[in-house]
């Protein structure tokens, strides 16, 4: 607490330096209907890097997840106003194709989603949207895929039964390995581990740690232990406002703001 | 304790409540079970009373009568082959015609539909349901069979090659009324139902089973053919049994318009019948023991004919669930 200034500043945001910057969120707010969301929202995503975004319930955070794969888009009344930038492209752009952006963001929700089929064709729905792989090289890419999420050894024996009949922790573990066998370059997790247990959360943290060197990965998460432990860099969001981004280790041990000096030492949220 | 001492009488009294609860309960229970009990007493009783009530006919007849299709009320000679393939056809031509309307429509109302118009197609679509089945069999015969005639039945009457089999599956008197129109009225009765059911199903998957499927990058019409139907797989087979034992079994406005001729249908044109149609028009003139037997007889066929619908229709469901 010695760096602690006098008069902490409101917001305290960390710019990256361009060199490692994958994503970069420009001037970022958003509306659901009438009621505004994200207020101006400037921040930069580092590749291959985990990036967590906290705060409390309703803060934005997933919010901002959604903005970045334009999954909004799928309902009516949802606005995005600025810029997010992947490899300096803006992907807001009315001229972006959508669904070529999502395959190139993917992103695993709070809840496993298995689709109603088998684990293998889980794996290589995605896949036979964009690619005309052989069935061999699509065995390799789903195996590769499996492998990765650390789920292979638990399912190699039954790739054709159904993907709802795994586990919980299994399903989301199947689940992150659809979305990596599209080789995105971006991986959205919102809150993956929360509907798991703690053998499950383990096992998916270890492969968060594991895709890391491949992919820009990042996790939204109620789990404040589990953002120490996984990110490079944090961001700390409150009511629709980014208050304060950088180092992960900065950011817990001696943050800037004091709105997220009091998140972290649990006096609110 | 003397906290338990304080305590009003009411609560010391508790356990008798429970005796009464424990009692009651047991009574609750005989109520529940007699209630299921009636309805299988029910379904039994009709079930034995049709084949009671058939047997003269399958007497007489034997096998003849599932297998003949001549229905002679003068020379007393029965058989069902004629109704039970006018039943057949005209409920799984309808099937076959809603079934992609009914699908489009819960599709457009669930995934594409805009907010305004969602509530307005939907109430259209719950009305149609609610249209009593005579009404649908006065407009049929009244405003959609002439109608039929004039723009579908000539038309394709006058085009087709004369001696070819596109020929004789299409003669018929050009009234408009035959099995084709009563397989189209059949389908839109049936079809809100399906429709209606669709779009319950489809409201059944997660957001972000559907997010999901766009998350990968898939369009809409993707994330419907390989997620959102699937997804709802189970209940749309039972939808669409629903629909078809609805068409099975729907008598008045097949009565109207379909023409009421007792033999095989050969063409898509021709006058038929089917189990319903033909009970409906001549129970009342059944004094003949024999008639009003190989009546019963024909109720009691559709009755398996239903049944085994469900059957199946159950069967594939338990498979789907099993994946």
């Amino acid at each position: 607490m010695n760096a602690q200034l006098d008069n902490p500043p409101e917001t305290a945001v960390l710019e990256l330096p361009p060199e490692v910057v994958k994503l970069a969120i420009k001037d970022l707010t958003f509306f659901y209907g009438q009621k505004q969301a994200l207020f101006d929202v400037s921040v930069s995503f580092a590749a291959n890097a985990v990036t967590a975004l906290i705060g409390p319930s309703g803060c934005g955070k997933s919010t901002l997840l959604r903005v970045l794969n334009r999954m909004y888009s799928l309902y009516p009344g949802q606005r995005a106003q600025g810029q997010v930038l992947l490899d300096g492209e803006d992907m807001l752009s009315p001229r972006v194709d959508v669904a070529t952006l999502r395959a190139r963001v993917g992103m695993v929700f709070q809840k496993p989603t298995p689709f109603p089929m088998s684990i293998f064709d889980n794996v290589a729905y995605g896949v036979k949207l964009y690619e005309k792989l052989s069935k061999a090289d699509m065995a390799n890419r789903v195996e590769d895929s499996l492998r990765r999420a650390a789920l292979w050894d638990e399912v190699k024996d039954k790739l054709k039964e159904s993907g709802l009949s795994l586990s919980g922790g299994q399903q989301q573990r199947l689940c992150v390995a659809r979305g990596i066998a599209v080789k995105p370059e971006i991986l959205l997790l919102d809150e993956p581990a929360s509907a798991l247990d703690p053998i499950s959360t383990a096992r998916l943290e270890e492969t968060i740690a594991e895709l890391k060197r491949d992919y820009t990965i990042v996790i939204v998460t109620h789990n404040m232990g589990q953002a120490a432990r996984l990110s490079d860099h944090t961001g700390f969001m409150y009511l629709g406002k980014l208050i304060e981004f950088g180092e992960t280790e900065q950011l817990f041990t001696n943050p800037v703001t004091t709105r997220a000096r009091d998140y972290i030492t649990g006096r609110f949220g | 304790m003397s906290a338990v001492a304080d305590l009003p009488p009411t609560v010391a009294a508790a356990p008798s409540r429970s005796a009464f609860g424990a009692a009651f309960d047991k009574g609750f229970e005989i109520l529940c079970f007699s209630a299921a009990t009636f309805l299988l007493t029910a379904l039994g009783g009709i079930v034995i009373s049709l084949a009671i009530g058939g047997w003269p006919a399958f007497e007489t007849f034997g096998l003849n009568f599932f297998i003949s299709a001549e229905w002679d009320p003068v020379q007393e000679i029965y058989g069902a082959a004629g109704a039970v393939t006018g039943t057949l056809v005209s409920a799984s031509l309808a099937l076959l015609f809603a079934l992609p309307l009914s699908f489009g429509i819960a599709i457009f109302l669930v995934e594409l539909c805009p907010p305004m118009l969602r509530r307005t197609i939907g109430t259209a679509v719950e009305l149609l349901a609610g249209i009593p089945s005579i009404v649908y069999g006065m407009w049929g015969l009244f405003v959609f069979a002439p109608w039929f005639a004039k723009h579908v039945q000539m038309p394709i009457m006058m085009s087709v090659e004369p001696g070819s089999f596109w020929e004789k599956i299409t003669t018929g008197v050009p009234n408009g009324a035959g099995i084709l129109s009563a397989s189209i009225i059949l389908a839109i009765m049936i079809l809100p139902f399906i429709a209606a059911t669709m779009r319950e199903l489809l409201l059944t998957i997660p957001a972000q089973v559907r997010e999901s499927a766009y998350g990968l990058g898939s369009t809409t019409f993707e994330v419907i053919r390989k997620v959102s139907i699937p997804y709802v797989r189970t209940g749309a087979i039972g939808a669409v049994m629903l629909g078809l034992g609805r068409a099975l079994g729907e008598t008045m406005a097949v009565t109207f318009i379909i023409g009421n001729a007792h033999g095989f249908p050969t063409s898509i044109f021709a006058s038929g019948s089917t189990i319903a149609s033909t009970i409906a028009n001549e129970f009342a003139e059944a004094t003949e023991r024999l008639h009003s037997a190989s009546l019963i007889a024909l109720g009691l066929v559709l009755f398996v004919i239903t049944f085994i619908v469900l059957a199946l229709a159950r069967l594939l469901i338990g498979r789907q669930a099993n994946l």
